[in-house]
């Protein structure tokens, strides 16, 4: 067989939100004839998944307009965007703009690609369910809850963060069991980051009145935006492979001696960036669990901000005490015609007993996948077709995306893009993360 | 560059990859072995310790080992932690950056080039892992033996 016969012609993307249509634009650049690529979506519309769904004006894009371009060899594309429909000024940097104008943004991107690849046929769309991804003979089979199925060389699971359903009596923002409410009805919140934020927005677009209590271990706000210009750095300034700690200690040391020189430490968190991934993949596994069990919470406030409108709307409402930030964990909840919620505080150890109408799920978005709520996913894990990373934060991938099975073999014909791939990519949640690892897998996949 | 202190950690971690695993190395062994001034050694280990490469144990039966496989050490992890940032001259560096009094840092085009080599050196370093380095003397010894014979 030559290395001819193995091309891959065909592939199946399972999952056609954001990572998903930014991963479709990435593969179609290739001009090979014979491609075909075919994205499934089980929501009415196609590039908005979980993330961009939300209607809010007042839910904004957490990174900048400059930042947002679903192309990794265009960072301007999504900016120009906006400036050509008069969305944006060009002399207005930095500009937040709502998620639902990014998922339009998506949306005429994909409306391009299939208007462009009408006569082609090298994109085919499909509004369903998949409910299992099958190695065959020759590729995958793609079974879809319709009954029927779709077959490719290869498929790249695309499912982004879970659905997972709230926990106990907590129930999520805009969900079903997310009913009307009294406007002056006291509220908690599990958890205080960019969630909670997003929940306090909603809230308040509502119309809603009453005061919110939000918990979380250690009850941090995310930090806000400011502009600046990330510091520098080189792969050979940055220690590797050490134990957390050691690396903590440089890092302090490296926001100090820049702050001594005048330089915000935002300016410094963003100049690692480039390096996230590198740092993740060579730490050993002990450095890995002790960063995400005791520093992701303090790395995240800093390293994933909010826009500075929504911090200074967030801060405002905790000043007045409408917001209440509490650094604890829930101990007891007893439901009557409220909801009677024990809270013990992380410092005092004290327990303080809160009374609140409802109780919302904003704990995160990091959840065992080995419970996922994604039938693909569950699918792959319960067959050993796929595992959990070590961290069991995602699925396990290799360095190209390829998902491991239970036994450690390393599939050629099934691989995951986007959140799911965080046990290996660490900071793979956000668009200018995700579209560089779409580059790089169209590369690797169709050269 | 590499300094004295680069390369004693290197051969100290070489002589622990060689041991067997678990099993803890005499401070004073690896010194004579290789030829390092022991309290300079002590030194080392201490820093390499709190970076997490090598685990000791006190005592009159103490010594050290390494504290994970030589495989997942790389080289270049050890030589940042004992050198700093890897850097051909000491302006090429962008957080421990020493200015030249002779020179023009924005103008230099030496500095310009060995800001390129640094890059060369991660590349080369942080692909080696220990256990390749302590290996690479064995094959260097084979292809030196056939050449003589």
């Amino acid at each position: 067989m030559t290395a001819r016969a193995n091309a891959v012609n065909s592939i199946i993307i399972v999952g056609g939100g954001a990572s998903g249509v930014v991963l479709a634009a990435h593969l179609l650049k290739s001009p090979n004839p014979d491609l075909r690529v075919t994205l499934i979506e089980k929501r009415p519309h196609f590039g908005q998944g979980i993330a961009y769904s939300t209607l809010l004006s007042a839910h904004v894009l957490n990174v900048s307009a400059a930042g947002m371009s679903a192309y990794a060899d265009d960072p301007g594309n999504f900016w120009r965007w906006l400036l050509e429909r008069g969305l944006a000024k060009a002399d207005q940097a930095p500009v937040y703009a709502p998620r639902s104008v990014y998922a339009r943004y998506l949306k005429e991107l994909l409306d391009d690609l299939e208007t462009r690849e009408r006569e082609s046929g090298r994109l085919r769309l499909i509004r369903e369910e998949s409910l299992s991804i099958s190695p065959t003979a020759s590729g995958v089979e793609v079974a879809l809850a319709n009954g029927t199925s779709v077959v490719a060389h290869m498929a790249v699971l695309a499912t982004g963060h879970d659905e997972q359903p709230a926990q106990g009596h907590a129930v999520r923002m805009g969900s079903e069991a997310d009913t009307a409410l009294d406007p002056d009805a006291s509220v908690m919140v599990l958890g205080t980051g960019l969630s909670m934020v997003d929940a306090f927005l909603a809230l308040e677009q509502r119309g809603h009145k009453g005061d919110i209590t939000a918990v979380s271990r250690r009850g941090l706000l995310p930090s806000p935006h400011r502009k600046g210009n990330p510091i520098k750095l080189d792969v050979a300034d940055i220690p590797l492979g050490t134990q957390l700690s050691y690396f903590v200690g440089w890092f302090r040391e490296l926001i100090r001696e820049n702050q001594k020189a005048g330089i915000d430490w935002r300016d410094v968190v963003d100049g690692l960036r480039p390096f996230n991934q590198k740092i993740w993949q060579n730490w050993p596994a002990s450095a890995k669990r002790r960063f995400v069990e005791h520093t992701k919470a303090w790395w995240d406030i800093h390293r994933h901000r909010m826009a500075p409108e929504v911090y200074a709307r967030v801060t405002e409402a905790v000043q007045s005490g409408r917001i209440r930030l509490v650094a604890g964990r829930v101990t007891r909840i007893a439901q009557g015609e409220t909801f009677s919620v024990d809270v013990q505080s992380r410092h005092s150890q004290l327990v303080e007993t809160f009374d609140v109408a409802r109780i919302y799920d904003c704990s995160g978005i990091v959840r065992d996948i080995s419970t996922s709520s994604n039938s693909v996913v569950r699918s792959l894990v319960d067959r050993g077709l796929g595992r959990p990373d070590p961290m069991r934060i995602g699925l396990d991938v290799s360095a190209n995306c390829e998902i491991i099975a239970s036994d450690g073999t390393v599939s050629r014909k099934i691989l995951a893009v986007g959140p799911l791939t965080r046990g290996t990519f660490f900071e793979i949640d956000a668009i200018p993360d995700i579209r560089v690892q779409c580059a790089r897998l169209s590369r690797q996949l169709l050269g | 560059m590499l300094t004295k202190k680069g390369k004693y950690g290197l051969k100290a971690l070489v002589h622990l990859a060689r041991m067997p695993t678990g099993q803890l190395a005499f401070v004073g062994d690896i010194a004579t072995g290789n030829n390092i001034p022991k309290k300079f050694l002590d030194a080392i280990l201490g820093e390499l310790r709190n970076a997490g490469f090598v685990q000791s144990r006190k005592g009159k039966d103490g010594g050290y080992r390494l504290a994970r496989p030589a495989d997942d050490i790389k080289v270049g992890h050890v030589v940042r932690v004992l050198d700093g940032p890897l850097a051909p001259i000491p302006c090429a560096s962008r957080t421990q950056y020493q200015r030249c009094e002779d020179c023009n840092e924005a103008t230099c085009q030496v500095r310009h080039l060995m800001l390129e080599v640094r890059q060369a050196i991660a590349e080369v370093l942080d692909q080696r892992s220990l256990a390749e380095m302590r290996d690479i003397g064995l094959d260097d010894l084979a292809v030196g033996m056939k050449v003589q014979a």
